[in-house]
């Protein structure tokens, strides 16, 4: 009993340890790390996976995967940046047209994942092939660029000192917890990951559940595009590839269970963090990328084991 | 019934889109005098990316005036792919094959596979390390030299350099590395405070940039970027910090952006790379070699420096 209530708790607790002491560490071996100017880079540097790894954290509590994201940063930053030109549109046009995409684009991962009953990681590796291309159809291969300065705020700008992506991700956190731990919705989420069949005899709309998380995830990977258009001032059709292992990475990281039924934001947050952590520290240490990613790889297998010696003791 | 009918629905669809895709890639030339019209085959590194979708459309403008059949294909950064692309190019029996080559060693097995069977191949760009029939190109080497003697003039041969390197281990990160250490070890007084890769990519130069900012802050005087995306990356990430006006940046591609901003003075310069001209000698010579005429060996064409005072030349 006592043993059991040390691993968990372990389990739980053991990413803000982890991050606490790295942090730590980091401090002391370069003094640069601890100032308000670099802490601020880091923030806007993780806010865009983090966006992303909240989006997936919703997926991945239901028991699923979405290997779209990346893909559909793309096709929301290319779609906003073709109505970002100045002088055409207003600012909202852009916002709306690239959060459309991205709603658009998540409901149909969910609709396609709840009609065919195809495994959502065969269904969203096939999404993340079709949104790579719209976004190369849709920029005709070429990048989008000459976007207006209100647009290139986003992504470029501050607010009262602070980094408006830092703003962004502030909100989205809000949001999502708010989403996860105080709504109805929230906790069908977690029924439908922690036992399908039994959330599903227990009245649970396990469809409804499915077609918001994947919508929501479309949603906030927008988010995530139009802030990474912004901040490059262009829309990239190649942009993102690879951003859906990063956000998986902190999701898990952050204590998010593959099988699902378990993960909360916080630890999302933190998991995005810590990557994002350790890739400035190592730029400012003036180590090659090469290292970053072999700790990045045995974070990630860290935070599993971990999570499971919470499991078998529970 | 319903699963065979699914089946059949499904073969029809991809069928389709098959054919329908097939099209898109045929170039329309028009008819040759000689009653056989030629056909060449073409596979590039990656149609997603702008200079090389600039070399392809020179060759297709190019091929239709000389009334050449033109097919390209795109290799996908894959050079598994791309051999699979020359064999079947082999197959359908093409006059000439062009290649762009996705990479230096795994590239290779394409030209001997055309050279085995007798149709000229030519490569576009970038190199293999198997010889083809010809090479049309320009020498990386020489741009990154180019851009550390501009950079060496600028500082009066002393100050801090930072040095954004390609995606490691490719042909065009490798000729540019060691052309900038070239010209580094011909001026002592220039100092290499550090050197990372930023994969070609805008955002990550971007952060690579902030990061060092914060590590060197005002001791940095220049920064030389592998291609422009990362060097438009690097600008960003010094205005937002304040200290554009006291670094140098230059970068190599001349793509549209980065003119745009070295005419608004942000970016110092950039080195232009002839997307047309590769294209348009590379069908020349696929041409020539094809009718079994005479042909040059290796085109190098000259890399161009763009500044500020030459840069409306480039503007189109």
């Amino acid at each position: 009993m006592d043993k059991s209530f040390r691993f968990k708790s372990f389990g739980q607790y053991g990413i803000f340890l982890a991050f606490a002491l790295i942090c730590l560490v980091l401090a002391f071996s370069t003094p640069r790390f601890f100032t308000v100017p670099n802490l601020m880079i880091i923030g806007t540097q993780v806010s865009i996976n983090a966006l992303l790894a909240f989006g997936v954290t919703f997926v991945i509590i239901t028991g699923g995967i979405d290997l779209s994201l990346g893909s559909m940063v793309a096709v929301a930053g290319v779609t906003a940046a073709m109505f970002a030109h100045p002088d055409t549109y207003p600012l909202l046009v852009p916002l709306l047209a690239g959060l459309g995409a991205g709603l658009f684009f998540g409901a149909f991962n969910g609709f396609v994942i709840t009609k065919s009953k195809v495994p959502p990681f065969i269904v969203t590796l096939g999404t993340m092939t079709i949104g790579r291309g719209l976004a190369l159809i849709l920029s005709k291969g070429r990048p989008v660029s000459n976007l207006s300065d209100s647009f290139n705020f986003i992504g470029g700008g501050n607010v009262f000192g602070i980094p408006f992506p830092i703003i962004i991700l502030i909100i989205a956190f809000i949001i999502c917890s708010i989403i996860l731990n105080k709504t109805v919705l929230g906790r069908y989420m977690y029924a439908v990951g922690g036992n399908e069949p039994a959330a599903r005899a227990s009245g649970i709309s396990v469809t409804n559940v499915k077609m918001w998380v994947y919508t929501l995830c479309g949603v906030l990977s927008a988010v995530g595009g139009i802030l990474l258009t912004s901040r490059i001032t262009t829309g990239q059709p190649n942009a993102g590839a690879g951003f859906e292992l990063d956000a998986i990475a902190a999701a898990i990281i952050g204590g998010t269970s593959t099988s699902g039924g378990t993960g909360t934001m916080t630890g999302t947050l933190i998991g995005a963090l810590l990557i994002g952590v350790i890739s400035n520290s190592l730029d400012l240490l003036n180590v090659t990328s090469y290292y970053q990613q072999v700790v990045m790889g045995i974070i990630i297998i860290g935070a599993v084991v971990l999570d499971g010696m919470g499991k078998k003791d529970r | 019934m319903i699963n065979s009918l699914r089946y059949i629905f499904l073969a029809a669809t991809l069928s389709l889109a098959i054919t329908g895709c097939n099209k898109s890639q045929k170039s329309e030339g028009s008819e040759g005098d000689s009653g056989k019209k030629l056909v060449v085959g073409a596979t590039m590194l990656s149609m997603q990316n702008e200079f090389i979708v600039n070399v392809s459309d020179e060759m297709e403008a190019k091929a239709k005036a000389l009334g050449v059949e033109l097919i390209t294909v795109d290799a996908e950064r894959s050079a598994l792919k791309q051999v699979e692309q020359v064999e079947s190019f082999i197959a359908q029996g093409v006059d000439a094959i062009i290649m762009n080559p996705c990479e230096v060693e795994a590239s290779s097995p394409a030209i001997k596979l055309a050279m085995d069977a007798n149709i000229p191949i030519i490569n576009v760009n970038s190199e293999t390390s198997a010889k083809p029939t010809a090479f049309v190109g320009s020498d990386d080497t020489e741009s990154a030299r180019i851009a550390m003697k501009y950079l060496a003039e600028k500082l009066g041969g002393k100050g801090n350099v930072l040095i954004m390197h390609g995606f490691m281990g490719q042909a065009a990160q490798i000729k540019r590395d060691n052309g900038a250490k070239e010209i580094l070890k011909a001026n002592p007084g220039m100092k290499l405070l550090a050197e990372q890769t930023g994969e070609w990519d805008r955002a990550k130069a971007m952060s690579l940039m902030e990061n060092w900012i914060q590590s060197y802050g005002s001791k940095i005087n220049a920064v030389f970027a592998h291609n422009d995306e990362m060097g438009m990356g690097a600008v960003k990430a010094l205005e937002a910090a304040g200290l554009k006006e006291k670094v140098i940046v230059i970068s190599v591609d001349a793509i549209p952006d980065a003119l745009q901003s070295v005419k608004r003075g942000a970016l110092n310069a950039t080195i232009f790379q002839n997307a047309q001209e590769q294209g348009s000698k590379a069908i020349e010579i696929a041409v020539k070699a094809a009718k079994k005429e005479k042909f040059e060996k290796q085109v190098l064409i000259p890399f161009q420096l763009v500044t500020k005072e030459n840069v409306e030349q480039y503007l189109k």
